[in-house]
């Protein structure tokens, strides 16, 4: 070995400057390392498949009942806006009340923004549709006259509130040759506070469930440091960065967190498959032709992203707690 | 302007013990001290505070004229990339092999792997331990290992090299042999300093000694008076 120069120098200044030429150096060093820690990390979590599996499937657990109550909010959304049977409001006129009554009045709410549509069932309608469907025909064939009025059937938008159908019903009352009133909102309004109950469910189990995930990967990737602490600290007197010794650990978080992710959506998909068929049919009693939300490429993709945000975060915390402060020798 | 300067260095720990007070003591570049004294007299605490493991309570130390008690937490792995330590129980990691114990410190560096297998292999054989770079540190001798924390202590060519009563657990030729290895990264330039109570074998070795008793510097004899040189305090 050579004589070294005798040159004063801070050598441990070097690696805070330099030019672009040494930020690329220590930019393909960072990629490096990256790459061999993640390929590390991944043959550490999967070596110890068991203890990986068991950390998957709670942390798939807690992504699945939230990202499954997403799910059904979803398709009770869309139950409401595709519903054939959507409510609306009917107005009986009175028995002798003119045609060109409900014939103007329906004119002047078609006129109406919030009104998706207005039909018209005059007093012969009612009376053909009625003999159709009842089957008594012939009773009614002895009746001196028509019993039954004319009738519009409204439908709102789909943005209409529930409190725009009572708005609605009190002017429409307060017209002349008006009977009843009736409003068909009860399915709505249930479907609607379900679909609230359902949302905010959702964000409370999702808000508990994601500290849950952070947690359980937190304590493994605590359990993680624990074992490899004699490593650590001799990494730190040879001069390792606190990011150099984190990144290991992160990736486990990471690993962990998209382990758990698609244990989420497969634990999606199973209770899909088993509710698919009975809700098809339930709704299908309804008269609602809809088609079910369920797990596609942006959902699963999302799961994913979520499990590996909430893993790394569990793993910042456990390296956080553990490594600050970490006595070398 | 000597590569290492203590000025006026005193090292008070939260229970009261003061393991350092008022040290005052320089070494030039590329030469071999042995720091010694009796258990407790601040040898260990010496090297702690040049590792920068430790801030002293009060005093400066200077490296290549940088005060290292000031040193940003951010600049110490750098800094201390550029030093070697020595221990006496090693501090091998048990899990891994010979050659990755001595890559630890160029891969923290993100040295290219190939880089690292020819330094390592080139660390292993100064050290006569090329052949068993595959075996886990407890196939090794007391003495081998050893061997392996001073190969993983130079790999990375440092400025510095710190030793922490190397030679404890080792028979007074194994430890004739480890000095001998030390002196070698002496003579091509490094700066060796190696805390040592076995005064019988640092006194063979012919360097300079500095010694230390409850944390002050003893005067030297004759004999000790080289390089280290002690300053008024």
């Amino acid at each position: 070995m050579d004589k070294r120069s005798s040159k004063v120098t801070d050598p441990w200044a070097s690696g805070a400057r330099g030019g672009v030429a040494a930020l690329r150096g220590r930019m393909r060093r960072w990629g490096r390392d990256h790459r061999r820690v993640a390929g590390e990390s991944l043959l550490y979590v999967s070596a110890r498949l068991g203890a990986s599996l068991l950390v998957w499937l709670l942390i798939g657990i807690a992504l699945a009942l939230p990202g499954g109550l997403y799910l059904l909010q979803t398709n009770l959304v869309r139950m409401t806006q595709g519903w054939e049977g959507r409510p609306g409001i009917s107005v009986y006129f009175q028995a002798n009340a003119q045609a060109q009554l409900a014939k103007a009045l329906r004119d002047e709410l078609s006129g109406d923004p919030s009104i998706e549509r207005v039909t018209l069932v005059t007093a012969d309608q009612a009376l053909a549709e009625f003999q159709q469907f009842a089957g008594i025909s012939d009773a009614l064939a002895h009746l001196s006259g028509n019993p039954l009025p004319a009738s519009l059937r409204i439908v709102l938008r789909d943005s209409a509130e529930a409190d725009a159908f009572d708005l609605m019903a009190t002017r429409l009352r307060a017209r002349t040759g008006v009977e009843e009133v009736s409003i068909e909102k009860t399915w709505l309004q249930r479907v609607q506070a379900m679909t609230g109950l359902v949302r905010r469910l959702g964000v409370v189990l999702a808000l508990t469930f994601s500290v849950g995930a952070i947690l359980v990967t937190a304590t493994s990737v605590r359990l993680a440091i624990e074992s490899r602490l004699e490593e650590l600290r001799v990494m730190k007197l040879v001069g390792a960065t606190n990011p150099y010794i984190r990144r290991p650990f992160l990736y486990f978080g990471l690993f962990y967190g998209l382990g758990g992710g698609v244990a989420g959506a497969m634990l999606i998909s199973a209770v899909l498959l088993i509710v698919e068929a009975p809700l098809a049919s339930l709704l299908g009693s309804y008269g609602a032709d809809v088609q079910l939300a369920g797990l596609n490429l942006g959902f699963f993709v999302g799961l994913l992203a979520l499990g590996g945000a909430l893993g790394v975060c569990g793993a910042l915390l456990a390296a956080r707690q553990r490594l600050s402060g970490l006595q070398v020798i | 302007m000597s590569q290492i300067e203590f000025h006026n260095v005193t090292k008070r720990y939260d229970n009261g013990t003061e393991a350092l007070n008022g040290v005052s003591l320089s070494f030039e570049e590329g030469s071999m001290t042995f720091l010694t004294g009796h258990s407790g007299a601040g040898k260990s605490t010496f090297l702690r505070l040049l590792l920068r493991l430790d801030v002293p309570t009060r005093g400066q130390i200077l490296v290549n004229g940088v005060n290292v008690v000031q040193l940003p937490e951010s600049r110490i792995p750098a800094y201390r990339q550029h030093m070697g330590a020595v221990f006496q129980d090693h501090h091998l990691l048990a899990q891994r092999s010979v050659y990755d114990n001595v890559a630890v410190p160029l891969r923290v560096t993100g040295m290219i792997e190939r880089d690292v297998a020819r330094r390592v292999r080139a660390a292993l054989s100064r050290v006569g331990l090329l052949e068993k770079e595959r075996l886990l540190p407890r196939h090794l001798s007391t003495g081998e290992q050893q061997r392996v924390g001073i190969a993983r202590a130079v790999v990375n060519r440092p400025r510095v090299l710190l030793a922490d009563e190397p030679t404890g657990n080792l028979d007074p030729e194994l430890s004739r042999d480890i000095m001998r290895l030390f002196e070698q990264f002496q003579e091509v330039g490094t700066t060796v300093i190696i805390a040592s109570h076995e005064r019988e074998l640092i006194e063979a070795m012919a360097k300079p000694i500095v010694e230390l008793s409850q944390g002050t510097l003893t005067p030297p004899t004759a004999e000790e008076d080289g390089q280290a040189q002690l300053e008024s305090h």
